[in-house]
């Protein structure tokens, strides 16, 4: 048994979570991410559900909470299958790149011009280098610039 | 609601108005645009913390957030780490700052008293299901910042639909800590009846099997010592059928996820074989 207040904290924070979540999965266009923002909306709604649990001591709330883990750990292997595979077919993890399967009366979603070169380059550490320089560059177009 | 509960609420309005007007502009301001500067990412920095110190407050007036400094440490680690997860450019920061938000998660579940579903999100998000997310970015990562990752899809709308829900949500909790009736006329819950029901001394084994085996009686005490024995007994005792039914459903998933990969595989190769 929670105190009134913890519980009223708790599904605040809750709702924080999902809300979050929601304008995640909204805005963002990266199928990854996508993803990571519903399982966040997934995180408040498992803090309401114990929340409310642990306020009126019955268990009904923890074991649901229980299958919501069951069932996000399936979707996420499922659907990050369906990712791995939307990549090897257009080289990208763009959700639009999918968009020729919209409605025929919706309009295409168009890229506004990025800016050319305005990226800000991190600052990663310098290590200066040590020993003999190894033979062959062959590696050096499988390095990537940043994460 | 009458007039009168109306005019009794809790939380102040214009609080809450100040931060969801606050929490729209932040996100829409730290969400990827094609017109970003380091001064407005500054801002929305700036307005996102107003925007969390006034929903912090208006929990205070609901309760008495203050009063519990792991909660609010924990709660403020947990959505400080959610904002972050949605509006990192980078998928992988994005993924961390995910793991974050699942710590915060974790300890607001401790602090709740579910100390096996803390712990339980932990080791099945964070260590399975996250894990899993950075093998996927690690194959599927394209050379570049991606411009899909630059540019998002209406910021100004989804932000303003997020904080406006965030606000309405809000507004019914307080509706609902506010539409308490007093404790005269109120209806006993069940942990209450429970706990006015006379309790069996708790001594001998056999008592103690019979309390794990009745889990109607479980979660009287404040402080449960038998949490997890309580949680398996409730979910191997009223729910079994559904824990079956989980089984089947992570087996499906698992021949079902590889029947997907391997048939991709072979479209691929067959498309190779074509082009060749």
């Amino acid at each position: 048994m929670i105190p009134a207040t913890l519980l009223t904290n708790a599904l605040l924070v809750g709702a924080v979570l999902f809300c979050l979540g929601l304008v995640g999965i909204l805005t963002r266009r990266n199928l990854i991410v996508m993803f990571l923002s519903a399982e966040l909306m997934l995180q408040g709604v498992s803090v309401t559900l114990v929340a409310w649990s642990r306020y009126h001591g019955d268990w009904g709330g923890q074991v649901l909470v229980v299958f919501v883990l069951t069932v996000a750990a399936c979707e996420a292997a499922v659907a990050l299958v369906f990712v791995l595979q939307a990549f090897a077919r257009t080289g990208r993890l763009d959700a639009s790149a999918w968009q020729a399967l919209r409605e025929e009366n919706l309009p295409r979603v168009i890229d506004h011009g990025l800016p050319a070169d305005d990226r800000v380059v991190p600052s990663w550490p310098h290590l200066s280098p040590a020993g003999v320089l190894p033979e062959g560059d062959d590696s050096r177009s499988l390095e990537r610039d940043h994460v | 609601m009458d007039p009168v509960a109306a005019t009794t609420l809790p939380i102040p309005g214009l609080l809450l108005a100040g931060s969801v007007a606050a929490l729209a502009a932040s996100l829409w301001l730290l969400l990827p645009k094609t017109s970003d500067t380091v001064n407005s990412r500054r801002l929305g920095f700036v307005l996102g913390a107003a925007a969390l110190i006034g929903f912090a407050a208006t929990g205070r007036s609901l309760g008495g957030v203050g009063e519990d400094a792991v909660f609010l440490t924990v709660a403020g680690i947990a959505v400080i780490s959610g904002l972050a997860t949605i509006v990192t450019r980078s998928p992988v920061y994005s993924a961390i700052w995910f793991a974050m938000a699942l710590a915060g998660v974790s300890g607001v579940l401790l602090v709740l008293g579910a100390q096996f579903l803390g712990v339980a999100t932990i080791v099945v998000y964070a260590g399975a299901i996250l894990v899993m997310f950075l093998f996927v970015l690690m194959l599927a990562q394209p050379s570049g910042m991606a411009p899909y990752d630059r540019v998002s899809n209406e910021p100004m709308l989804a932000a303003a639909a997020g904080a406006v829900l965030l606000g309405l949500l809000t507004l019914s909790i307080g509706r609902l800590s506010a539409a308490e009736p007093p404790a005269c006329c109120r209806l006993p819950s069940r942990a209450q009846a429970m706990a006015a029901a006379p309790t069996e001394g708790a001594g001998s084994e056999d008592d103690r099997s019979a309390t794990l085996l009745a889990p109607a009686t479980a979660g009287v005490e404040s402080v449960d010592a038998d949490e997890v024995a309580h949680l398996g007994a409730e979910l191997f005792g009223r729910h079994l059928f559904a824990v079956e039914v989980a089984g089947v459903l992570l087996l499906v998933a698992l021949v079902g996820s590889i029947a997907v990969v391997s048939r991709g595989e072979a479209t691929e190769t067959d498309h190779r074989r074509e082009s060749r």
